[in-house]
């Protein structure tokens, strides 16, 4: 398809899963006729009309719970919530209906659907357009995780997560909608879930993140890079399930590692990360992983760069493994 | 429970008017309101527009991030804070509402403030433009999660009813809301209590891009009010006289024990939903034209003039006073200085945690 978006990317692979499938629906706030708030579903209602892109009442549990039984019954939802931080008027449907159907009915009933959501800071939102639930989505089992950072990962993953059997949070990066164009294949591709993307090769510490923190990850390579101090930076692509072979291999062999999450501290995704490489690789560390993560605040409206998890801090943190 | 004291009647076919679109009083009743009041209503709905061009104002300039544009509904707001008892009653706003709190008294230099993230805010700058809230004036701070805030105002009235404080609630919200569970749970419950609580809907016909028919197949909100036991009241929410009037009757009823009830105040998002929308994408260019014949604000002035109350020159100067007034609230909002950085870590709790201790160290 040429250079894209992220965004772009998202409206031209929810296309391309639609002409393939006729079970596959979109539904969602604004996904009509608007295109989504962010063009994440532009022109598709104009292509494919009101009974497969469904603009529904302002209502997170319509959404969710109406996509389980959309599911149940044999179509392929992909539901779109305007912000992560809406998820929690569905949470119910999602926590309660979505994951534990398969479990819950002995394997009678499935959900496979998408739920999409732009997630996570920087963009001036406030506490409401900005958090990062990624850590309430892994603690529910039944839920696959998925963050890319690149339009062309996204293609791959969102056609794994449409075609999968499992309902699947498929979480966003939406400061970087735009931000990033590349070149994304035209092909049909899938990019299996649970397999890292190693952005970059190096052996004085390892970086790893996901989704929107990539680009301040990569930031922070390039500074280690001039100050010649080589970084092997790893995108985990997808959280549950997660890449603990890949992750593991590096740090093993480089021995220091540093974690970088948006989402606030408490429980971040990259505190298992943590616990897993000491529980694993113990001998092979020559520093303890240090975590860059958000603080345990809301997520503030002023000083919501300072929040982040910035190449500075990063940097602060590659500093201290290595002085170990 | 309804008493057949009242001006108005609940569920009616059309909504309830008083004013003409020419300015002409259509009640069935003496207006008996003073030339003050109906002054003080055409002044706080200027104040609300122009609240708002000067906020856009700021956003193309870059000093303010978002802006929600109330044009179109300042009738409704205006009269919803014209029938309450400020500092006394409880307000929880929706995001698209300057003209409520302007009314009520709360100083422009604070919402300046708080679209700016000074220390002119109370709120300390944690939220986004468009999300104040006053303590001082019982305005329970906006969140963006819509409907999110009427189970809390439903609490804050059963409160007053078991403490006995002779205060009423008014809870407000857009028709999108209405389709959120939290919008349910909130009337019913209300419903049960009698709670002392009005709900205000401002139907501007759209949430965003959804029009109002795919948001709900009933033929107006208000009649919603009936599957709970409530009252619901349709009115021209770009009528300040009827919107005040019924507000009036309905703050009046919670008052004195008899409950809650919904009011449905129709209204038309003259601007976009937001400086970050683009409305030509799913409403004809037409449509807004033929809603902006209708504006409140114009109406209003045309019945002021009609009573020989208001002139073109008044206006002029009215306008040039609140510009004033205006362009000095964002010099003292700016001047009060950008909140610090290490506000950040506070009022997450009302003691700071070691663990946020620790953090902020870390990014300070
Ligand atoms: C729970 C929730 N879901 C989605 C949104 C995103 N959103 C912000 S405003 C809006 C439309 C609200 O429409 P309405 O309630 O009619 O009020 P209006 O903006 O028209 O005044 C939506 C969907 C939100 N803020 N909260």
């Amino acid at each position: 398809m040429g250079l894209a978006t992220i965004v772009q990317t998202i409206a031209h692979t929810l296309d391309e899963e639609m002409r393939r499938d006729d079970r596959v629906v979109i539904l969602g706030e604004d996904v009509g006729k608007r295109g989504g708030v962010f063009l994440a579903t532009e022109a598709l209602f104009q292509k494919y009309g009101p009974d497969r892109v469904i603009d529904t009442p302002l209502s997170e549990a319509a959404i969710i719970g109406a996509a389980v039984g959309m599911a149940v019954h044999g179509l392929r939802p992909v539901a779109e919530i305007q912000f992560a931080d809406y998820i929690f008027p569905g949470f119910d449907q999602l926590v309660s209906q979505a994951a534990k159907l398969r479990y819950r009915s002995g394997g009678q009933f499935s959900a496979p659907m998408v739920i999409r959501m732009p997630a996570g800071g920087g963009v001036k939102g406030g506490h409401h357009h900005s958090q990062s639930p990624e850590t309430h989505f892994v603690h529910t089992p039944g839920l696959k995780v998925v963050y890319p950072s690149t339009p062309h990962d996204t293609k791959g993953l969102l056609k794994t997560a449409i075609r999968d059997d499992d309902p699947v949070v498929f979480m966003e990066p939406k400061r970087l909608y735009r931000a990033i164009k590349e070149e994304v294949p035209e092909e049909d591709y899938c990019i299996e879930f649970g397999k890292a993307h190693l952005r970059r090769k190096g052996d004085d510490v390892v970086l790893v993140s996901y989704g929107a923190t990539m680009a301040e990850t990569l930031k922070a390579a390039d500074a280690l890079h001039e100050q010649g101090i080589s970084a092997e930076v790893i995108d985990l692509r997808s959280l549950l399930p997660w890449d603990k072979t890949t992750v593991c291999r590096s740090v093993a062999r480089v021995g220091r590692v540093v974690l970088v999450s948006e989402a606030p501290r408490m429980a971040n995704f990259m505190s298992e990360v943590s616990a897993t490489l000491t529980e694993e690789i113990l001998d092979a560390l020559l520093a303890p992983p240090i975590r860059v993560t958000g603080f345990d605040t809301p997520y503030p409206y002023a000083y919501d760069r300072e929040y982040l998890p910035g190449p500075n801090r990063i940097l602060k943190a590659v500093q201290k493994v290595l002085s170990y | 429970m309804i008493k057949d004291s009242q001006l108005f009647q609940p569920f009616s076919e059309k909504p309830i008017r008083l004013m003409g679109d020419a300015g002409e009083w259509l009640g069935s009743f003496e207006l008996n309101l003073d030339s003050d009041t109906l002054l003080k209503f055409y002044r706080d709905m200027l104040r609300a527009r122009l609240f708002d061009e000067r906020l856009l104002l700021l956003h193309r300039r870059g000093q303010v991030s978002f802006v929600a544009p109330s044009a179109g509904h300042e009738a409704a707001q205006v009269a919803v804070a014209a029938a309450l008892k400020p500092k006394k009653d409880w307000v929880f706003p929706y995001y698209r509402e300057p003209g409520l709190l302007l009314a009520l008294g709360v100083p422009a230099v604070e919402l300046f403030g708080q679209a700016m993230a000074t220390r002119a805010d109370p709120n300390r700058g944690r939220q986004m433009p468009a999300h104040p809230g006053s303590r001082d004036f019982n305005v329970f701070t906006v969140a963006s999660v819509i409907a999110s805030h009427l189970p809390p105002a439903v609490g804050t009235a059963i409160s007053m009813k078991v403490r006995n404080t002779g205060e009423v609630v008014v809870a407000s919200f857009g028709d999108g809301a209405t389709s959120e569970g939290d919008f349910h749970a909130g009337l019913n419950f209300a419903g049960v209590q009698g709670a002392p609580i009005v709900f205000v809907c401002q139907n501007n016909r759209y949430a965003i891009s959804v029009e109002y028919h795919k948001q709900t197949a009933a033929e107006t909100i208000a009649s919603k009010a009936e599957a709970y036991g409530l009252p619901g009241y349709l009115v021209d929410g770009m009528d300040v006289l009827a919107c005040f009037f019924v507000m009036r009757e309905a703050v009046a009823r919670a008052r004195q024990g008899f409950g809650p009830s919904l009011v449905e105040m129709q209204v038309y998002r003259l601007g976009p939903h937001s400086s970050a929308d683009d409305d030509t994408r799913y409403r004809p260019v037409e449509e807004v034209e033929t809603w902006k014949t209708r504006d409140p604000l114009a109406r209003m002035h045309r019945f002021l003039a009609h009573r020989g109350l208001w002139s073109r020159e008044e206006d002029l100067a009215l306008r040039t006073e609140i510009e004033r007034e205006f362009r000095q609230a964002v010099e003292d909002a700016q001047r009060a200085g950008a909140v610090p950085l290490e506000w950040m870590f506070e009022d997450v709790f009302a003691e700071l945690p070691d663990h946020l201790r620790e953090q902020r160290r870390d990014l300070l």
